[in-house]
């Protein structure tokens, strides 16, 4: 999904003002940038056509706006009816929540002046929605020209960048179906568990280990090439980052299914329940952090 | 030191000196040699460079040139220029020249598919500064302006397995 940036919308005026706890907010207006900016539709529409024709159709910003809007009401509608308390939430979390789109394209461009000459400034980053790394680039400007419309400079910019910025997402995608996807993972206990922590020993397959170990043993176990880091660890909490996932896994039924963060760390939750008769439960954190809490569901 | 400058000059006019007439013609004919210059951005889907070609004849050059501009953007990518944005190369494995050298022979056979990319060209009898003749081996380096349709020449080559799709895997 193509998103125009903060800056470019905040810039351009596309933006929402508020105070939040004393202090100011400017959050972009992506309905409003969408709705008034004839430019930006052209190059979103332009993208999308590119990549749509290397077999990589965009979700559509637009549309997701639509669905958001109805998601907000209906979730107006429940909070009147419960404690009433708002979600604070900012728009691209809320679209990222919504459109559940694996690569976000970031988006900014500026038509210049030099003398009688126009140019287009163009940045382009492809942000991985789970580890909001970016992944791929695009930004230069373009030959400056005194005849050529804005609208043809525009399209001259996307045509010019796509190219190379394709071939960084190629390489992105490369990199997960050899590696793995990236997610991270923080393991948490509940406070009102009496049978141990994550240093309490419990007996597995003959040996008898902390929790915290047979836990990263599971990862190195199923993680792509038992490629993961665990940064922090304490009777309380593991954090495991960089935990590579497999993209697909073959499931009891022989079929192959896609993994997500979820079915993941599903897993090590039945294994927790099933060999070590752990209850745990999960929260999801975004696309690609998944929290799971042992000690009761 | 001035020893050490004396060394270093008489190095670089041997090494300048040392290619002989076998080295330059393997050069000239070389498979890799590509000289390509962008010239702008071109229609949807195409790529306008300017790319140069040896050969015996003005005719053989004009070949070279146009299997040059094909297997450049094959291979190695062109480089960004006036107000274009470098273009990388449809094929990201380095070897996948090597893998795939039987089906490379045939596209840049006399009548293969690689001709088919090429849209347009100046192919009338290049002139001037784009027309240089050389001596020993005798010859001609020409330069011609070509549009190669890169869409259609990407989607070929991943129709044929040759190259990956970008939604391959998924």
């Amino acid at each position: 999904m193509v998103v125009p940036s903060d800056q470019y919308c905040i810039s351009n005026g596309y933006k929402m003002e508020f105070e939040a706890m004393g202090a100011s907010q400017t959050l972009p207006d992506y309905q409003a940038a969408m709705q008034q900016d004839p430019d930006l539709r052209m190059v979103i529409t332009k993208m999308g056509q590119i990549m749509a024709d290397r077999g990589f159709p965009l979700k559509d910003l637009e549309m997701e706006l639509r669905s958001m809007q109805q998601e907000a009401a209906e979730v107006a509608m429940i909070a009147s009816s419960s404690s009433g308390s708002a979600v604070a939430e900012s728009p691209i979390d809320v679209l990222k929540r919504t459109a559940k789109a694996d690569i976000i394209l970031d988006l900014s461009f500026e038509i210049k002046r030099q003398g009688p000459q126009r140019y287009i400034t163009f940045n382009l980053r492809g942000l991985d929605a789970y580890t909001s790394k970016q992944v791929s680039g695009a930004a230069g400007s373009g030959a400056p020209s005194t005849a050529a419309t804005p609208e043809l400079l525009l399209e001259e910019a996307v045509l010019s960048y796509m190219d190379g910025f394709n071939a960084g997402l190629q390489r992105h995608f490369d990199d997960m179906f050899a590696n793995g996807r990236e997610v991270s993972v923080i393991v948490r206990v509940w406070d009102n568990w009496y049978d141990g922590d994550l240093e309490t020993y419990f007996e597995y397959d003959g040996d008898e280990k902390e929790l915290l170990e047979h836990i990263d043993d599971w990862f190195y176990d199923n993680t792509v090439q038992g490629r993961f880091n665990l940064s922090d660890a304490s009777s309380t909490m593991m954090r495991l980052e960089q935990v590579r996932i497999p993209t697909t896994i073959i499931d009891s039924r022989g079929r192959e299914r896609a993994v997500d963060t979820r079915s993941f760390i599903s897993d090590l939750r039945r294994h927790l329940k099933q060999n070590l008769n752990i209850d745990s439960k999960i929260y999801l954190r975004g696309l690609g952090e998944a929290w799971l809490i042992v000690g009761e569901r | 030191m001035a020893f050490v400058f004396t060394f270093i000059l008489s190095e670089t006019v041997f090494s300048q000196a040392r290619h002989s007439r076998r080295d330059r013609k393997a050069h000239y004919s070389s498979s890799e040699n590509y000289e390509v210059e962008i010239i702008g951005v071109g229609q949807d889907g195409t790529k306008i460079m300017k790319v140069w070609g040896y050969g015996k004849r003005v005719e053989d050059a004009i070949i070279q040139a146009k299997m040059n501009a094909v297997a450049s953007v094959i291979f190695r990518g062109i480089p960004g220029g006036h107000g274009a944005a470098a273009t990388p190369a449809i094929l990201t494995d380095p070897s996948a020249g090597d893998t795939h050298a039987d089906y490379f022979d045939d596209f840049f056979a006399s009548d293969g598919k690689y001709i088919r990319f090429i849209n347009l060209t100046t192919d009338g009898m290049p002139s001037g500064q784009d027309r240089l003749r050389m001596s020993r081996p005798s010859g001609y380096k020409v330069a011609i302006y070509v549009q190669v349709m890169y869409d259609n020449l990407r989607r070929q080559l991943e129709a044929d397995g040759v190259a990956r799709r970008l939604d391959s895997g998924f």
